[in-house]
């Protein structure tokens, strides 16, 4: 179901991005995670559960150290998704939390197209399916639907 | 992980949780884009927004997360019967009917869609709960609709 403002905007200004099946949009390699990335979120996004800042409440939690919001690393995942794809493009984006992001990791975000379903004039939809991972690591995995060029 | 039956709160669904009304704001934008990595000029240069045909900077993808400010979390979870110690936020997805846009004011109702009991590989019990909210603009049309799913995990 391709979303309204898709089916009527065809003749937009930026036309969407071109892809076809197994295209790898370039990862990015976000961190070192630090205390500060953590804030900065919170304060953007308005979750301030002590879990995601305050050592002492995280401990008592069983965490070393402040982990951060799953919120996080869905946005870091769906920023680099949609500086590629354009967020006008995005029709829907789905994300599974596996494990928290930590200060001190390092995530690289990627993804691949693993469907492309033709709408009209050289336009389909795009599935990509998405991963935020440290290491061997999965922390997040998502899919999401994008309009895309396939002429 | 097996579903076995729908969890004793099937009551709760349909129930509004909370409702948060407020504005989507360019420098909300720029503070959410900037803490998320999202470099596309489309979220904080209003020519680049108008260039490619908008009449204001775009919000980035997950923007409605914003609306944790106008929320009050611990009540919606004591009203829903869950522990704020053993919940953990399992999945969420958002669909886009178009893209917000600084300039919008938008009214997010959450309503229980789905609760559930489910028995994990090794026995233990765990609650799902699915809060579904519709992101309604000024003109009264969705914007954006967001599922999300808690997890509770049992005591045993």
């Amino acid at each position: 179901m391709p979303a309204r403002h898709i089916t009527q905007g065809l003749d937009r200004t930026t036309r969407p991005v071109q892809a076809e099946v197994d295209a790898r949009p370039r990862p990015r390699t976000v961190g070192p995670i630090t205390q500060t990335d953590i804030v900065r979120f919170a304060g953007a996004g308005g979750d301030f559960n002590p879990l995601h800042h305050d050592l002492g409440f995280a401990a008592s939690a069983g965490f070393q150290r402040p982990i951060a919001m799953g919120q996080l690393t869905a946005g870091l995942l769906a920023g680099w998704l949609t500086d590629w794809c354009g967020v006008e493009n995005l029709l829907r984006f789905e994300v599974r939390f596996t494990a928290p992001l930590t200060i001190g990791d390092v995530v690289e975000l990627s993804g691949v197209v693993t469907s492309v379903e033709e709408l009209k004039d050289g336009f389909g939809v795009a599935t990509v399916e998405l991963t935020a991972a440290r290491g061997k690591d999965l922390l997040v995995t998502g899919r999401a639907s994008v309009v895309v060029e396939t002429g | 992980m097996n579903s076995t039956a729908s969890g004793a709160g099937t009551s709760l669904i349909g129930r509004v949780v909370d409702t948060a009304r407020f504005d989507v704001e360019r420098g909300k934008i720029r503070e959410f884009a900037h803490a998320t990595g999202a470099a596309d000029l489309v979220h904080t240069d209003p020519r680049e927004a108008q260039a490619r045909g908008h009449p204001d900077v775009l919000a980035t993808a997950t923007h409605v997360v914003v609306s944790g400010h106008y929320r009050d979390q611990r009540a919606v979870v004591a009203a829903l019967g869950l522990d704020l110690r053993r919940i953990v936020v399992g999945s969420t997805a958002w669909e886009y009917a178009r893209p917000l846009r600084a300039g919008d004011t938008l009214s997010g109702t959450r309503r229980v869609a789905g609760d559930e009991i489910r028995v994990g590989r090794r026995g233990g019990t765990m609650r799902l709960v699915t809060l579904e909210t519709e992101y309604v603009d000024s003109d009264g049309a969705v914007a954006v609709r967001q599922f999300e799913v808690l997890i509770e995990r049992g005591t045993a």
